[in-house]
């Protein structure tokens, strides 16, 4: 593995890790913006932003967009979160300049009215098929319970309101500035010639503005609001629990993610002993969510309606537990086991790869290799982890459930 | 890329395969027991969902904590799945572990402890989770399809049904993986870093037997209804849609699998041009080949909103019927390169490997090379396809929707 940096004159920069030996590449735009970089009025302007983008520029068509990109075979899409929008593509060596010069002409985007309004009809959908998914729609709910007015809370996708309001101009003017050549990198992994991409580069993105671009960090103690939530059309109780962590930028991260897998892998962790296999819960879950500036720990429950109180005693249980005794030794090794082979397993793949490399750069500034990682995850202790559980006790939650109608 | 493929058959007349990764240091291993929904015995339906669960409560020497901290110790990824025709379990982990994880899961094979108390866990999680799929609409969808579009038992429910999981006992349950359990129709399958003699050596202690039997095919039945609704006061009406195509034994399964890309392989195929970019009717709308070794179909997903509902299914059929007026030169480089390119994508996952060369061997007795499947797509024409889809037209269509209204059906 090889890796390579340059910063163009607009600074953006550009990073690759070579693996001659992957039998693909990758490459991807990761943009620093997101649903918490947006103005109330403007919610959900990120996301609708990111589908706009495939819409095509002054001069390619939607259509022939997709049909460039399927020319290629390249297995392509982009995300939206909180604070990053990402486009990415995997594909075989030979078609990685071609996808790479299509993923920059698309950085500059024509944004033509009569696409924003067919776009806008699938938004609403995307956001109604969200709706009937409860395992996503609490998770979005307790989120922005936890945040409170925290931009952070802010939803991914906005409300039928924010985005029925919202117009092409708005769009533009917040194009114009969180899509900053400051405000992104472009990646590579995998498979090949970097002198090659970088030309490509160079030659596509050397015109963009530098624009001043900013975001505000706050950090987030989470309001530990309860409230639940009724659905008639709901069978199951679908629970929530969000507290506090450590941002991206902590070193504390891997102790946090470690904990975050003892106490909620899907199997063989504390949930999963005393909820799933004890077969009060179908399924729970925790995780450690790293932030820019902020982290949470987030569970996720699912039961039915009459072992919600025994479920939520249980877990109440679990969190004192860990905040009187810790965790053991025993618990940090199969915790470190599993976090490692998955580390290794997607690191195999260069879209895997891709990921990691791009947000180690947005998130830190640096290049980390896999064996950086995985020694700092060998090197956590107990007392890492239990400095976390002292410092943000995990049991103090907001809590926020769906379920069906109550009738008593 | 290495086009070597291992291979040993046991005595017993269970299937070793091996893909060697020159590239990885991770191994991915799967064994699949012939235990699937439709050969579990009729009015034991989701006994294959618990037996899945209930097997790594317990096994050898271990009780079910002690086995589920070993599998942890070891850090695998666990792979596990209930199909049609078989339960599909195993790992991916770091190749280092792979012989103390052959170890473990030899033991929830042959020696699963079978608990009555542990028993009773695995049950009430598998009625859990049919009740919980009333709350996942897409999922349900599509597994209503199946159910539907096979003939009885071949499409039949992998969670089960609530009233047969309830009437299901301990015993029943343990006579079924006995019976079904059976070596002689085992595969195994690993892919990534391995040593093939030793893990041979270590297959054949742990599995050899001289006994040699059987199990009786699978007879299918009739067809279900045309089409089913099931109200669900959802924001969206789900759409799941299914039509008959051939096999992967038939000649013309390539330009069968050429044909579906036309329709749904990438974001300038048919139905995504059509449905979602001019009409915005969609967010998701798929379309994916899926067969089983009796029957094969075109599968296809639409989630949307009930006002827009009935025109998403009729510009959804218009597709599927307008496919064998004609294809052009673009559309069908761009399928044949996109399902080339996702089979090389596909080659680099260990995971996905093991799990592609013990299907291949089961469905077609041999394990197709990435070059042999290559030069199939590449061969496909415009001809080939069009005259596959004129001779075997859409003829049927099984349709399941869930959501708040009903749609008018008369196709």
């Amino acid at each position: 593995m090889e890796f390579k940096k340059k910063k163009l004159a607009n600074d953006l920069v550009v990073i690759g890790e070579i693996n001659k030996s992957a039998k693909s590449a990758a490459v991807g735009f990761f943009v620093k913006t997101g649903s918490r970089d947006e103005r109330i009025e403007i919610n959900g302007v990120s996301h609708f932003l990111e589908h706009m983008i495939f819409k095509g520029t002054e001069r390619l068509s939607a259509f022939e967009v997709n049909e460039a990109f399927d020319k290629t075979g390249a297995q392509f899409n982009a995300f939206t979160s909180e604070e990053n929008t990402v486009f990415y593509a995997a594909v075989l060596p030979e078609y990685l300049a071609e996808v790479s010069r299509l993923w920059i002409e698309l950085m500059r985007p024509a944004l033509r009215a009569e696409d924003f309004d067919i776009e806008k009809n699938v938004i609403k959908e995307e956001i109604a098929m969200y709706k009937d998914l409860p395992s996503y729609y609490v998770m979005e709910r307790c989120k922005s319970l936890h945040f409170d007015n925290h931009p952070c809370g802010h939803s991914v996708l906005g409300s039928e309101e924010s985005i029925g309001n919202l117009t092409s101009e708005q769009m533009r003017g917040y194009f114009v500035n969180r899509y900053s050549p400051n405000n992104m990198i472009l990646a590579f992994a995998g498979n090949f010639n970097w002198e090659q991409v970088c030309s490509v580069a160079e030659k596509g993105c050397n015109k963009w503005q530098k624009q001043d671009v900013h975001r505000k960090l706050e950090g987030c103690n989470g309001s530990k609001k309860r409230q639940r939530l009724e659905k008639s059309n709901l069978v199951r109780e679908h629970i929530c629990l969000m507290s506090p962590s450590v941002c991206a930028q902590d070193p504390m991260r891997f102790a946090a993610s470690l904990l975050a897998v003892i106490v909620g892998d899907d199997v063989g962790s504390r949930f999963f002993w005393e909820l799933v296999d004890k077969a009060l819960a179908e399924a729970a879950t925790m995780q450690f969510g790293a932030m820019d500036g902020t982290g949470t720990f987030c569970s996720y429950i699912h039961c039915s309606s009459e072992n919600v109180s025994k479920v939520l005693e249980t877990v109440r249980g679990i969190f004192d537990s860990l905040s009187e005794n810790g965790i053991t030794e025993d618990e940090l090794q199969k915790a470190k086991n599993k976090i490692l082979s998955a580390l290794v397993i997607k690191n195999e793949l260069p879209m895997g790869r891709l990921t990691d490399v791009g947000f180690n750069w947005i998130y830190l500034n640096q290049y980390r290799r896999i064996e950086d990682d995985i020694n700092s995850i060998r090197a956590v202790t107990v007392d890492d982890v239990n400095s976390i559980i002292e410092q943000f006790n995990p049991g103090n939650f907001t809590q926020l459930s769906i379920g069906p109608v109550q009738t008593n | 890329m290495s086009e070597r493929l291992d291979k040993h058959i046991l005595k017993n007349g269970m299937v070793v395969l091996g893909e060697p990764m020159e590239s990885v240091s991770s191994a991915a291993f799967v064994f699949m027991l012939p235990c699937g929904a439709a050969r579990i015995p009729d009015g034991c339906c989701g006994a294959g969902a618990v037996i899945a669960d209930w097997i790594f409560r317990g096994a050898g020497d271990k009780n079910s904590r002690e086995l589920g901290d070993a599998l942890d110790g070891l850090g695998l990824h666990r792979i596990s799945s209930v199909g049609s025709s078989h339960i599909t379990i195993g790992a991916a982990l770091e190749s280092g572990n792979l012989a103390q994880a052959l170890d473990l899961y030899a033991d929830i094979i042959l020696k699963s402890r079978l608990q009555e108390e542990q028993f009773e866990l695995a049950r009430q999680l598998a009625i859990d989770e049919v009740k919980a799929l009333d709350d996942d609409p897409r999922q349900k969808v599509m597994l209503k399809l199946q159910e539907q579009f096979y003939p009885s038992p071949l499409g039949r429910s992998s969670l089960g049904e609530i009233a047969e999981l309830k009437a299901l006992t301990a015993e029943r349950t343990k006579q079924i993986v006995k019976d079904k359990f059976n070596l002689t129709e085992t595969i195994f399958a690993v892919a990534g870093k391995y040593d093939f003699d030793a893990i041979v050596k270590q297959i054949e202690n742990l599995f050899e037997t001289n006994q040699q039997k059987q199990l009786k095919p699978v007879r299918p039945g009739s067809k279900a209804d045309k089409y089913t609704h099931f109200h669900n006061e959802g924001a969206q009406v789900h759409i799941g849609l299914m039509t008959e195509t051939v096999k992967p034994t038939d000649e013309d399964y390539y330009n069968a699998r050429v044909a579906v890309s036309v329709l749904s392989g990438g974001m300038s195929a048919r139905l995504f041009t059509e449905v979602r970019e001019k009409r915005g009717l969609c967010y998701a709308i798929k379309a994916q080949y899926h067969s089983l070794k009796e029957a094969a179909g075109i599968m296809c997903y639409a989630g949307t909103t009930p006002e827009k509902s009935q025109e998403t299914l009729d510009v959804i059929i218009r597709e599927f019927n307008r496919l064998s007026e004609g294809i052009n030169k673009e559309e069908i480089e761009r399928a044949k390169v996109g399902l080339k390119s996702v089979l090389v994508l596909q080659s680099e996952s260990s995971s996905s490997r093991a799990g592609g060369i013990g299907g291949d061997y089961y469905m077609l007795g041999r394990v197709r090379g990435l070059d042999e499947i290559k030069n199939r797509i590449e061969q496909t024409t415009i001809d080939s396809v069009l005259g596959f889809l004129r001779s075997s037209r859409f003829k049927d269509f099984t349709i399941v929707t869930i959501g708040p209204n009903k749609l008018a059906i008369d196709y």
